[in-house]
């Protein structure tokens, strides 16, 4: 992390981008002058300079590690199936930026009677084993971490469809969240394959 | 002692250094013989992993099922002899993992050519009769491949199939208490039946997924006497 005096300066600093405060705290005087990326003659920098540059990746430190979990939604789709199923399912990506726990506790649409999140399960060994599926209260998005529902494993289950959107349509959803009752509310496409 | 000292010193160089030549060739030998050996077995041994799917040994005959087809009358498996078969247990109210699993073996299916399309059969085997009949049937399985067949037939007849291929089912009581409120736990591993009716291959419902190495396989089973 420490630049050499006579040489340029370790390169990764210049590469970490907004994830630099925690380094650039912890950086000796002598190396924030050094950080003028590979200029040979190296230009003073004031101390107030640097003590501006400190507040301003501090201050975007708390806006991503505020208390609220910072929901956002990455590659939400929902199965087409054919209208003689009533169910199907709906796979996304759920990443939690903020610094506590978010629990994904259901869903709706106007599609369905209701929306449930739903756990796969696996007993058994070898040949004998099944494979299941099981209603869980809440699926957990852990602080700076993700949820995926995905073919396969966990994923929301949509249950008495009342209409077949067919491929490329796109629907209205909307996800529930705790803590706080939160509603997000998607447009989400319709397809037989997962979506890329 | 201190006479002969000097003598010794001076005769076993020479007569040390042929023995570590002779040793030194017996070690180089011996390392390339290991060396060309692991080769030889570990290309062996590749050859036999060659198979993406669970290949079962010794092979042995697939149980002849005898199910009800769409249109509700018997279908044998006897009767697709010649073709290769590759068949799942499921029902149609599964939300996840059969529909996932169909569409994955479709993805499959329209990834072989014309010509070994035609060799290939996949069937779903409904484990659920109370609610998947002939037609409901029909229109799931089609709905991933047209060329898919879907299968169910009584509730012995199906405990047969599913017990002679080492399978297992159970019904789950949904949450409402409602009679058709239930999810069935089943086994999701899809069965490879080879051209001479022999049970060849297993996978398993995140095996299914790899669409390349499953078309492999398939490719391989096809070039099979």
């Amino acid at each position: 992390m420490t630049s050499n005096k006579h040489g340029q300066p370790s390169s990764p600093l210049k590469d970490r981008g907004h994830n630099l405060s925690p380094v650039i705290c912890h950086l000796s005087w002598g190396s924030f002058q050094q950080l003028s990326y590979g200029m040979p003659k190296l230009l003073p920098l004031s101390r107030s300079f640097c003590w501006v540059f400190v507040l301003f990746f501090a201050s975007t430190g708390l806006t991503f590690a505020g208390d609220q979990p910072s929901i956002q939604v990455e590659r939400p789709w929902m199965r087409a199936v054919p209208n003689a199923m009533d169910v199907t399912a709906v796979y996304m990506t759920i990443v939690n930026n903020g610094a506590t726990s978010a629990r994904l506790v259901g869903g709706a649409t106007g599609l369905a009677e209701s929306v449930e999140p739903m756990v796969t399960t696996k007993e058994g060994q070898g040949l004998k084993q099944v494979v299941g599926m099981k209603k869980v209260d809440a699926l957990e998005i852990p602080p700076h971490g993700k949820l995926v529902l995905e073919p396969n494993g966990n994923h929301l289950m949509v249950m008495g469809l009342k209409q077949h959107p067919k491929e490329g349509d796109q629907i209205d959803f909307t996800i529930k969240l705790e803590p706080g009752d939160q509603e997000l509310h998607l447009k989400i496409p319709v397809s037989k394959t997962p979506v890329k | 002692m201190s006479v002969l000292l000097p003598k010794t010193d001076a005769a076993p160089p020479p007569a040390r250094r042929r023995f570590f030549d002779w040793r030194a060739w017996v070690v180089a030998v011996t390392l390339l013989v290991a060396v060309g050996l692991s080769i030889l077995l570990g290309a062996r041994h590749q050859a036999q992993q060659a198979f993406f799917g669970m290949r079962l040994f010794p092979l042995k005959a697939a149980y002849d099922f005898e199910l009800r087809g769409s249109d509700a009358q018997p279908v044998r498996l006897d009767q697709l002899h010649g073709k290769v078969v590759l068949f799942l247990f499921g029902f149609t109210h599964c939300a996840n993992v059969c529909p996932t699993s169909l569409t994955n073996l479709a993805q499959v299916y329209q990834a072989l050519r014309p010509e070994e399309r035609k060799q290939i059969q996949v069937i779903f085997i409904s484990v659920d009769p109370g609610r998947d009949n002939a037609q409901t049937l029909q229109e799931y399985t089609t709905s991933f491949d047209p060329s898919f067949v879907g299968l169910t037939g009584t509730k012995q007849a199906i405990d047969q199939t599913v017990q002679a291929y080492g399978g297992s089912y159970q019904f789950v009581p949904g949450s409402s208490g409602a009679a058709n409120d239930y999810s069935v736990d089943h086994s999701a591993y899809a069965y490879l039946i080879n051209r001479s009716g022999m049970l060849e291959l297993l996978y398993d419902n995140e095996k299914l997924t790899n669409i390349d190495r499953m078309v492999g396989d398939i490719r391989a089973v096809l070039r099979e006497q």
